[in-house]
C-alpha cells in the first residue's frame, strides 16, 4: 500500500478540562487538521490505563494518541505527573518489543492551545501514515472474518 | 547445615513463630520444595543450598492471605526473598512486624528450566559438586557442567545475593556472582532492529500456552482475581490468539513495573522456557534510570509508580 | 423591621440581566424577569463571536438562557416593560405592562405553520432589517422562550380586520385575537435594571453615506452577516453587488469619543470587536483584506493585547491611524475613503465594504423611562453612580447592572450583574435554602437491567453541523445502531423546542438512555441531562458525540471524511451509552462562612458585601495593614477621595461582628473542598501560633502591585520614579514652592512587550489623574505623557479631553522606538534629565529637559500566587494572574467549585472595577453558601471489595486523598465527598477493583471496541 493511500485510523483519548477543551478550541477557531482521529473523552489522562491504549492496537487503530494538561495544569492536581510515570514506561515497553515509537504518542495540551491541537493532529497522523497500516498487535479475529 | 538448624531452632522459640517458610529437600536430585515448619522440632528438616530456587515470598504472601495476617511467620530469606518481603510490606500484604526475615547468604540457585534443557527429557539419579562444576548422573550418562550453566540468569548477575533487610542473618554475606553484567543482554537486543526485535518476541509469546505458571510463581502477582481472568468487563481475550498473549505479557511486566525484584521465579516457572525476563529487565532498568528506584530495598522510599516528581523526564512527550 | 419581600424584579433580559436572575434564583430570591422583546438574550444573542477566545456567541450564550428559563427560581415576563416603582427598598410594588403577543405562550409549540402562512413581510430587527419576517415570529431561531408572537403594529388581522390566516394555520389554537395588554402589579424587595444600551445610529455622520452607501455597514449589520445563523448564512456579500467583498475597512469611533457630537466617552468595545470582525471577516472570504483606521487601540482587558498582536502578525490586519473624514460612492457601488495620515498628508483608498463601528448609546426611550421610574441618568444618557458605588442607582433599592451604567463588555457586565445581585440581596429576606434544589423533577425511571433502548439525537447547529456533515445520512447510520432505538435530526438541539422533543421522544419510544451528537459536552451536557431528569431518566443515561468542534469546523472542506468521522463519533457514543448506567449524586453540607484571602479593596469589598448580607467572614491579610493598594492611591479622576474610601471601609470591617480579622497572617495550607475547607493561617510575627479556619467558600482577593522595573534609569535617578510614587510626593506637597517645570511621563513601562505582553489598563488614566492634579497646583508646569495608544476607556475619555484642554502634551512613542533618559550630569544622581523620543510621524528626535520623569510601570502578578495557586488547585494564565473558569460568562469562578477571584489577582483593574467584581464574587459566593446542602459529583470512584487486594496504589495516586484504606478489612474505600472523579486511582489498580463511574473500563472498552465491530461487520457484509 503507497503512503499517499493509506489513510490511518487513529484513537485519541483527551482529557476533559484540558485537551478535550483546546480540542474544541480547534475547532472554534476553525484550524483544520486531519479527519483520521476519533476522540475518547476522560476527566484526566490518569484515568487512561495502559491497556485502553493496547486494546486500540489490538483492534486494529494504526496509531493512538494520549493527550493531557501540561505539567502542573492538572485540574486534578497530580493525575498528569501519575499518568507521565505509566505512560514512560509502557512507551519502553512497547518500543523495546519493536513497535514503532509513532505508533502510540503522548502529549500535552493546554484548553488554550487549540493551534497545538491541531499541528499534535496532523503531526501525529502524519507519522502515523509514513508508518503505514498497523499489523503487529492486531487481533488475528479481524482480519478472519474479513 | 546444622547452623542453620540450630539458629533456626533458636529463632523459631525465642519469637514465639508459629510457622516458618523454608526449603526442604525434594524428592528428586537438585530439587528443593518450600516446606512450611509449624514447631522448633520441625526445623531439622529445612535445607539452604543452590537448589533452593523458589521465592519465598510467594509463600509468604498466600499464608497470610490464607490465615488472615495475624499471626507472626518467619522466612528464610536469600536476597530476592528478602527484597520481595520487603515491597509486600510496602504494598500492605502483611504487617511488618508479623513477618521475621531470616537471611541467608545466596551463591546462586538453580533454574529449573536450565536444567530441563540440559536433560533434554532425561532423568538423574545423582549428582556430584566440586567447586564450580556439578556432574550429574543418569541411566548411561554422566553430564559435568559449570554450576553458572544451570543457574538462573537472575543470579548471574544479581546485585543483592544477601537480604537487604532481615531481623537475624545466617552465614557469612556472599559476594554477588558477577558472572554477567546486568543489563547487557538487554542493551545487546537493543541494537537490533525494531522489526527482529518484534520477530523476536513474537516468537517467544507464540508459544506461550497461557497456563499461567509464570504469574502463579510470582510473588508480586496477588490480585484476587488477575486481570487475565476478568470476564466482566473482559479485560483480554482468554483464548489462544496471539495479540491476546502477547498482551498478556506486555500487562504483566507493566503491572510489575517498580515492584519486580527479579527473583527469575517466572521464568523458572515457564514450562516452555519462554523468555520471559526480557522484557521485564528493560523495565526495570528504565524505572531504575528514569526513576531512580529499585523495588525492595527499604521501607521508606515510595514505590516508583505511586508516585511522582514534578520534573520526571518527558523526553517522550511531544 | 418590617417583612422583607423574598421576590425580586430584573428589568432586562439581556446577559446581564440574565446572570442576575440566575444568581439571585440560586440565593432563593423569586425572581421576576422582564423583557420588552418576545426572547432573552439581549444583544449577545446577535453576536457571531466573542473576543478575545473567539467563542461562539450563541453558542455560550444558549446554556444559560436555557438555564434562565428552566430555573424554577425565575418568572419570565415577555413583552413587557417596567411603568413604574412605589413603595420602599424590601417593599416595592412594580406596576408592568405585559403586551399583547395575541399567541397563548402555553399552546404554542413553535412548529412556524403560522409562519408559513403569515402574508405580512416585515424588516427583522434582529437581523438589524437585513432580511425580512413575517408579521408572526420568534424573535430569533434560537428564542427563549421558543413560542410565537405577533407584531400587531403590522399584522393585517389586527390593523385591518383582514387576513387571520394565521388562526386557521394554527392546529394548536394559540392564536388568540382578543389578547389585550395587561397591567400587572409585582411585589419585591428590590429592583435591578438591566436594561442594556443600543448602538449607536450613524445616520447622523452624513460624511460616511450610511444608509445612502449599501455597502456602508454597521458593526453591528456585519456581525450578522459573519453569523452562520444570520442573514447571509455567514457567506459575506456586499449589498450593493451581492458580490463578496475584496476587501474590508473598519472605521473606529462612530459615535464614540466625538466631542462635536456630544459623545465625549469611549464605548470600550469598538477596538475589540472590530479586530474581532476583521479575524473572522479574514476567515470566511478567503483572500480578503481587513484594514482598521483607528485612534487609539483600546486593547484595554484581559488577555486583549494578545488578541490585538494577532490579528496583525497572525492574520494581516491593517491598522491606520487615523480618522477618515469622509466617504463616497464609486460606481458599482465600491466606497472611496477620504483620510488624512498623521502627517497631514491627505490620501484616498478604495474598499468594497465599509464597516462603521458604531459605539454603545443610551437606550432611545430612556429619558422617559428614567422619569417614570425617577432615577438619574448621567450628562450622557447612561444611568447615573456615584464614584465607589458603581452599582447602586440614585434611588435606594434599585440597582444598575450591565452597558446601562455606562459602556462594559460581556464578563464586565456579567461581573456587574453577579455583583448586583449581591448589592440586592440585602433588601430581600432570604434564608438558607434547606433543598438542593427548588426544581421539582417526576420520580426517576428505574431502568436497572432493562435492554438498553437507546435514542439518538442529531443536531444540525443551524448550518454550524449540517453544512459539511451530512446529518440525516448521520441520523440513517444511528437507526442502523444496535439498541438505537429511535434517531432523530434536530435544528438546534440546545434549544427549548428541540428539548421538549427529546423529551416526548423519550416518553414516546420508552428510551432508557439518551445520545445527542451536537457540540461539546464541556458546555451542553448540562443542559442535556437536566432534559433527561425532567423526562423521568437519571441525568447520567446521557452521552454525547461531539461533531461540532472536533469534527465539523475542524475538517470543514472535507465534508465526506467528516461525516464518516461524525458517523463513528455516534458510533462511539452509541457503544458508551450502551453501558451507561444511572448515577446518584451526594449531597454535601455547606458551612456558611467565607475565607476571602486579601484584605485590599477587593477583598474588604467582598467581606463586607457577605457581612452585610449575615454570613461570617475570615478576612486574611499579610500585612499588617489592611487596604493593599489603596493605601497609596490619593486622588481619583473625578473629585471624590480614595482615602475616605479607605477609612470606611476598614471601619465598616472593624466594626462588622460577622468579621474576623487577621492582619499580619498567611495562609499555610488549605484543604478541603466545596463546603467543607479547611485552612491553615499563620501569623508572621514571631510566637504566632496557627490557627484553623473551617468555611465553605473562598474568595481569592491578592491583588496585585507595580512591577520592579529597572527601566528609564529608575534605579540610578531620584528623579525617575513610578506614578504610584509620583502620586504620593503630589499628596506628601513636594513640589509646593519649588521649581519645577517639566514633567514627562511615560507609559507602558514593562507593558504590552515580549515577555509581558499586556496592557496594565489603568496607566493611561493614572496618568492623565496625577497631570490633571499637577496642572491645578502648577498650570505652568509643561506635562509630556509618551504614550503608544492612550486607553482612556468608557467615561474615563472625558478626562483625557480635559488633560489636553490644560494643555498636557501627549506625544505618541513606538514600541521599536522607545523613549531615552539619560541624566545631564552623569555624576550627579540628582541632576535633571534628558529624555529623548521619536516622533514616529514625522520621524523626528525630540529631546526634553526634565525635572522628573514618571513611569507607568505595568501591574505585576504577585510571585506568590502560584503557591496559592497550588494550594487551591487552581490555574494561572501565562502572566500569572489567576485564570478564571470561562473569560466571558465565569469571570469571577474557578473551574474548581466554591473558589472565587476577585481585584487585581485576576487582571488590572480600576477602583470601581475591583468593587464590582469583589461584590460578584461575594455573589458567587453567596449561591453556595446559601445552600445548606450542593450535590457532590455523581462521576466518581468506587472501590469492588471481593477484587481488591489492599495494595494501597490508590490511596498514594489519589491527590483529594479520597481513596483511604479500611485497615480492618484491608481493603481500599472512597470517600465520595472528597472524590473529584479524575480516575487515577482506577487506571492505577492493577486489580481492576477501581472502576470511574460514567467512565466505566467497559464503557470505555466498548467505545474502543464499537469501531472494530462496525468494520468487521462491513467486512462480513461484503
Amino acid at each position: 500500500m503507497k503512503t499517499k493511500d493509506f489513510e490511518p485510523k487513529i484513537m485519541t483519548f483527551l482529557c476533559n478540562w484540558c485537551s478535550y477543551a483546546g480540542a474544541d478550541l480547534a475547532g472554534v477557531s476553525r484550524l483544520q487538521y486531519p479527519t483520521n482521529t476519533r476522540v475518547i473523552r476522560v476527566p484526566c489522562s490518569g484515568r487512561i490505563d495502559p491497556l485502553f491504549i493496547l486494546k486500540c492496537l489490538q483492534d486494529g487503530y494504526d496509531g493512538v494518541l494520549i493527550s493531557g494538561c501540561h505539567p502542573g495544569d492538572c485540574h486534578y492536581i497530580s493525575g498528569n505527573y501519575v499518568a507521565r510515570r505509566r505512560f514512560a514506561i509502557l512507551k519502553t515497553a512497547l518500543e523495546f518489543m519493536g513497535i514503532e515509537p509513532g505508533r502510540v504518542q503522548f502529549s500535552w495540551v493546554s484548553a488554550g492551545e487549540g493551534e497545538k491541537f491541531s499541528q499534535v493532529i496532523s503531526k501525529v497522523t502524519e507519522a502515523v501514515k509514513v508508518l503505514g497500516p498497523m499489523r503487529k498487535l492486531v487481533k488475528a479475529a479481524n482480519s478472519l472474518v474479513g | 547445615m546444622k547452623e542453620l538448624v540450630e539458629k533456626i531452632r533458636k529463632i523459631f522459640s525465642d519469637e514465639k513463630l508459629e510457622l516458618l517458610i523454608g526449603y526442604t529437600k525434594g524428592t528428586l536430585p537438585l530439587r528443593s520444595t518450600p516446606g512450611l515448619i509449624e514447631s522448633a522440632d520441625e526445623a531439622d528438616k529445612l535445607i539452604f543450598d543452590f537448589t533452593c530456587c523458589n521465592n519465598l515470598a510467594k509463600y509468604l504472601v498466600d499464608e497470610k492471605k490464607r490465615s488472615g495476617n495475624t499471626h507472626r511467620i518467619g522466612i528464610i530469606a536469600k536476597g530476592c526473598d528478602a527484597r520481595a518481603v520487603v515491597q509486600l510490606v510496602m504494598e500492605g500484604q502483611f504487617e511488618r512486624e508479623n513477618v521475621v526475615i531470616i537471611g541467608v547468604p545466596c551463591k546462586g540457585v538453580i533454574d529449573p528450566s536450565k536444567l530441563r534443557k540440559k536433560l533434554n527429557g532425561k532423568e538423574i539419579i545423582k549428582f556430584k559438586v566440586n567447586r564450580d562444576k556439578i556432574t550429574l548422573f543418569g541411566k548411561n550418562f554422566e553430564l559435568e557442567l559449570n554450576k553458572n550453566e544451570l543457574f538462573s540468569d537472575s543470579c548471574l548477575s544479581c546485585r543483592y545475593p544477601n537480604a537487604v533487610q532481615y531481623d537475624y542473618f545466617i552465614g557469612e554475606p556472599s559476594e554477588p556472582l558477577g558472572v554477567r553484567d546486568e543489563y547487557a543482554s538487554v542493551d545487546e537486543f537493543e541494537q537490533k532492529l525494531p522489526e527482529k526485535r518484534w520477530t523476536y518476541f513474537e516468537k517467544e509469546y507464540s508459544r506461550c500456552i497461557r497456563c499461567y505458571a509464570c504469574r502463579n510463581a510470582c510473588p508480586m502477582c496477588y490480585c484476587e482475581e488477575c486481570f487475565v481472568d476478568r470476564s466482566t468487563p473482559q479485560w483480554i481475550g482468554k483464548g489462544n490468539d496471539l495479540s491476546d498473549t502477547i498482551i498478556f505479557h506486555i500487562v504483566r511486566v507493566l503491572h510489575t513495573a517498580g515492584r519486580c525484584v527479579d527473583c527469575g521465579a517466572c521464568a523458572a516457572a515457564c514450562p516452555l522456557n519462554i523468555d520471559i525476563r526480557m522484557l521485564g529487565k528493560r523495565i526495570e532498568k528504565e524505572v531504575i534510570e528514569r526513576f531512580g528506584f529499585t523495588p525492595g530495598l527499604d521501607f521508606e522510599t515510595e514505590p516508583a509508580m505511586a508516585t511522582f516528581k514534578e520534573n520526571d523526564k518527558e523526553e517522550f512527550i511531544m | 423591621m418590617f417583612n422583607k419581600n423574598k421576590s425580586i424584579l430584573i428589568v432586562g433580559a439581556g446577559i446581564a440581566g440574565i446572570q442576575a436572575s440566575l444568581d439571585l434564583a440560586e440565593m432563593g430570591a423569586d425572581v421576576h424577569l422582564i423583557e420588552q422583546k418576545s426572547s432573552i438574550g439581549g444583544h449577545m444573542a446577535q453576536l457571531d463571536k466573542t473576543f478575545p477566545t473567539n467563542d461562539c456567541s450563541l453558542c455560550i450564550l444558549s446554556p444559560k438562557m436555557s438555564e434562565c428559563a428552566r430555573h424554577p427560581g425565575i418568572t419570565l415576563h415577555m413583552n413587557s416593560s417596567l411603568i413604574s416603582i412605589n413603595g420602599e427598598p424590601g417593599n416595592f410594588t412594580c406596576k408592568i405592562r405585559e403586551s399583547a403577543t395575541y399567541v397563548d405562550p402555553d399552546k404554542c409549540v413553535a412548529c412556524g405553520l403560522c409562519e408559513e402562512k403569515c402574508p405580512t413581510k416585515v424588516t427583522d430587527e434582529f437581523d438589524m432589517e437585513l432580511r425580512t419576517r413575517k408579521a408572526i415570529y420568534r424573535y430569533f431561531l434560537q428564542s427563549v422562550p421558543s413560542n410565537y408572537a405577533i407584531d400587531a403594529e403590522h399584522c393585517l388581522r389586527i390593523t385591518k380586520g383582514v387576513c387571520g390566516l394565521c388562526e386557521r394555520a394554527c392546529t394548536a389554537e394559540a392564536i388568540n385575537f382578543e389578547d389585550t395588554d395587561k397591567e400587572i402589579d409585582i411585589d419585591c424587595g428590590a429592583v435591578i435594571l438591566a436594561v442594556g444600551i443600543d448602538a449607536f445610529d450613524p445616520i447622523v455622520y452624513g460624511q460616511y453615506g450610511y444608509r445612502k452607501f449599501l455597502n456602508v455597514v454597521t458593526s453591528l449589520e456585519f456581525e450578522r452577516m459573519l453569523c452562520a445563523s444570520g442573514p447571509q448564512m455567514g457567506h459575506v456579500v456586499c449589498p450593493a453587488n451581492d458580490k463578496p467583498p475584496k476587501n474590508v475597512a473598519f472605521i473606529q469611533c462612530v459615535g464614540s469619543r466625538d466631542r462635536e457630537n456630544g459623545r465625549n466617552y469611549c464605548s470600550s468595545v469598538c477596538c475589540m470587536y472590530a479586530i474581532k470582525e476583521a479575524i473572522i471577516a479574514k476567515e470566511h472570504i478567503k483572500g480578503l483584506d481587513a484594514t482598521i483606521f483607528f485612534m487609539d487601540v483600546r486593547a484595554f482587558g484581559k488577555e486583549f493585547d494578545k488578541y490585538y498582536r494577532r490579528a496583525d502578525e497572525q492574520f494581516g490586519v491593517e491598522f491606520i491611524r487615523s480618522r477618515v473624514a469622509k466617504i463616497t460612492e464609486l460606481p458599482g457601488g465600491d466606497l472611496r475613503l477620504h483620510f488624512a495620515h498623521q502627517d497631514g498628508g491627505r490620501d484616498t483608498r478604495d474598499f468594497s465594504l465599509v464597516v462603521l463601528s458604531v459605539g454603545l448609546q443610551q437606550r432611545k426611550d430612556i429619558l422617559d423611562f428614567s422619569e417614570s421610574i425617577d432615577i438619574k441618568l448621567n450628562d450622557y444618557g447612561f444611568c447615573q453612580t456615584a464614584d465607589f458605588q458603581p452599582l447602586d442607582t440614585s434611588k435606594p433599592g434599585v440597582f444598575v447592572c450591565g452597558a446601562f451604567s455606562g459602556p462594559k463588555d460581556i464578563p464586565e457586565s456579567v461581573m456587574s450583574a453577579s455583583g448586583v445581585a449581591a448589592r440586592a440581596a440585602r433588601f430581600l429576606g432570604l434564608k438558607r435554602q434547606k433543598k438542593v434544589s427548588k426544581k421539582e423533577f417526576p420520580p426517576e425511571r428505574d431502568v436497572v437491567g432493562d435492554r438498553p433502548r437507546i435514542g439518538a439525537f442529531i443536531c444540525h447547529c443551524g448550518i454550524n453541523i449540517a453544512g459539511v456533515v451530512d446529518v440525516p445520512g448521520v441520523v440513517e447510520y444511528a437507526k442502523s445502531l444496535q439498541n438505537v432505538e429511535y434517531a432523530e435530526d434536530l435544528l438546534y438541539a440546545c434549544s427549548q423546542d428541540c428539548m421538549e422533543t427529546i423529551k416526548q421522544r423519550i416518553e414516546e419510544h420508552n428510551l432508557n438512555r439518551v445520545l445527542v451528537a451536537a457540540c461539546t459536552p464541556r458546555t451542553h451536557e448540562p443542559l442535556f441531562r437536566e432534559t433527561l431528569r425532567e423526562a423521568g431518566l437519571n441525568q447520567y443515561l446521557f452521552e454525547m458525540a461531539n461533531i461540532r468542534d472536533q469534527c465539523s469546523w475542524a475538517h470543514m472542506n472535507e465534508p465526506e471524511l467528516a461525516t464518516e468521522k461524525a458517523k463513528e463519533l455516534v458510533e462511539m457514543g452509541v457503544a458508551k451509552a450502551r453501558g451507561v448506567t444511572p448515577l446518584q449524586k451526594l449531597p454535601v453540607d455547606i458551612d456558611p462562612r467565607t475565607l476571602v484571602i486579601g484584605g485590599g479593596l477587593a477583598g474588604m469589598t467582598a467581606a463586607l458585601t457577605l457581612a452585610e448580607t449575615n454570613y461570617r467572614v475570615f478576612l486574611v491579610e499579610k500585612e499588617e495593614k489592611l487596604g493593599g493598594n489603596l493605601r497609596s492611591i490619593q486622588f481619583s479622576l473625578g473629585d471624590s477621595e480614595p482615602q475616605q474610601l479607605l477609612e470606611k471601609t476598614i471601619e465598616n470591617i472593624y466594626n462588622n461582628k460577622l468579621i474576623t480579622v487577621y492582619t499580619g497572617t498567611e495562609i499555610k495550607t488549605i484543604d478541603g473542598y466545596i463546603g467543607n475547607f479547611r485552612t491553615t493561617v499563620v501569623p508572621l510575627h514571631r510566637g504566632g501560633t496557627p490557627k484553623e479556619l473551617q468555611h465553605g467558600v473562598v474568595i481569592v482577593a491578592t491583588g496585585a502591585g507595580e512591577y520592579p522595573t529597572e527601566e528609564y534609569r529608575y534605579k540610578e535617578s531620584k528623579r525617575v520614579v513610578t506614578q504610584l510614587e509620583f502620586e504620593k510626593m503630589l499628596h506628601n506637597g513636594v513640589f509646593t514652592g519649588k521649581p519645577m517645570q517639566n514633567v514627562v511621563m511615560i507609559q507602558c513601562v514593562n507593558s504590552r512587550e515580549e515577555g509581558r505582553d499586556y496592557c496594565s489598563r489603568l496607566c493611561c488614566s493614572q496618568a492623565i489623574k496625577n497631570a490633571l492634579v499637577l496642572k491645578r497646583e502648577r498650570p505652568a508646569a509643561d506635562i509630556y505623557v509618551l504614550y503608544r495608544d492612550i486607553r482612556t476607556y468608557g467615561l474615563k475619555e472625558q478626562y483625557f479631553g480635559e488633560a489636553r484642554d490644560r494643555g498636557v502634551i501627549f506625544l505618541r512613542y513606538d514600541i521599536d522606538n522607545k523613549p531615552t533618559v539619560e541624566l545631564i550630569d552623569p555624576e550627579n544622581p540628582n541632576s535633571k534629565l534628558h529624555v529623548t523620543t521619536i516622533d514616529p510621524i514625522l520621524g523626528k528626535q525630540v529631546v526634553i529637559n526634565a525635572d522628573f520623569v514618571v513611569l507607568a510601570v505595568s501591574i505585576n502578578a504577585p510571585e506568590q500566587n502560584r503557591e496559592l495557586a497550588q494550594m487551591l488547585k487552581v490555574p494561572l494564565n501565562e502572566d500569572g494572574f489567576f485564570l478564571e473558569a470561562h473569560v466571558k460568562l465565569r469571570p469571577v469562578d474557578f473551574a474548581t467549585d466554591g473558589i472565587f477571584v476577585c481585584g487585581l489577582a485576576h487582571c488590572p483593574k480600576d477602583i470601581d472595577e475591583s468593587i464590582t467584581q469583589a461584590t460578584a464574587a461575594a455573589a458567587r459566593a453567596m449561591t453556595v453558601i446559601s445552600k445548606m446542602v450542593v450535590e457532590a459529583e455523581g462521576s466518581i470512584c468506587e472501590v469492588n471489595s471481593e477484587l481488591c487486594s489492599g495494595c494501597g496504589l490508590c490511596v498514594e495516586v489519589c491527590a483529594y486523598a479520597a481513596a483511604e484504606m479500611d485497615e480492618e478489612k484491608g481493603i481500599a474505600f472512597i470517600n465520595e465527598a472528597l472524590c473529584k472523579g479524575c480516575g487515577a486511582c482506577a487506571a492505577s489498580c492493577r486489580s481492576g477493583a477501581i472502576d470511574l463511574k460514567g467512565f466505566t473500563n467497559e464503557q470505555i472498552f466498548s467505545a474502543i471496541d464499537s469501531l472494530e465491530m462496525a468494520e468487521i461487520l462491513q467486512h462480513s457484509g461484503t
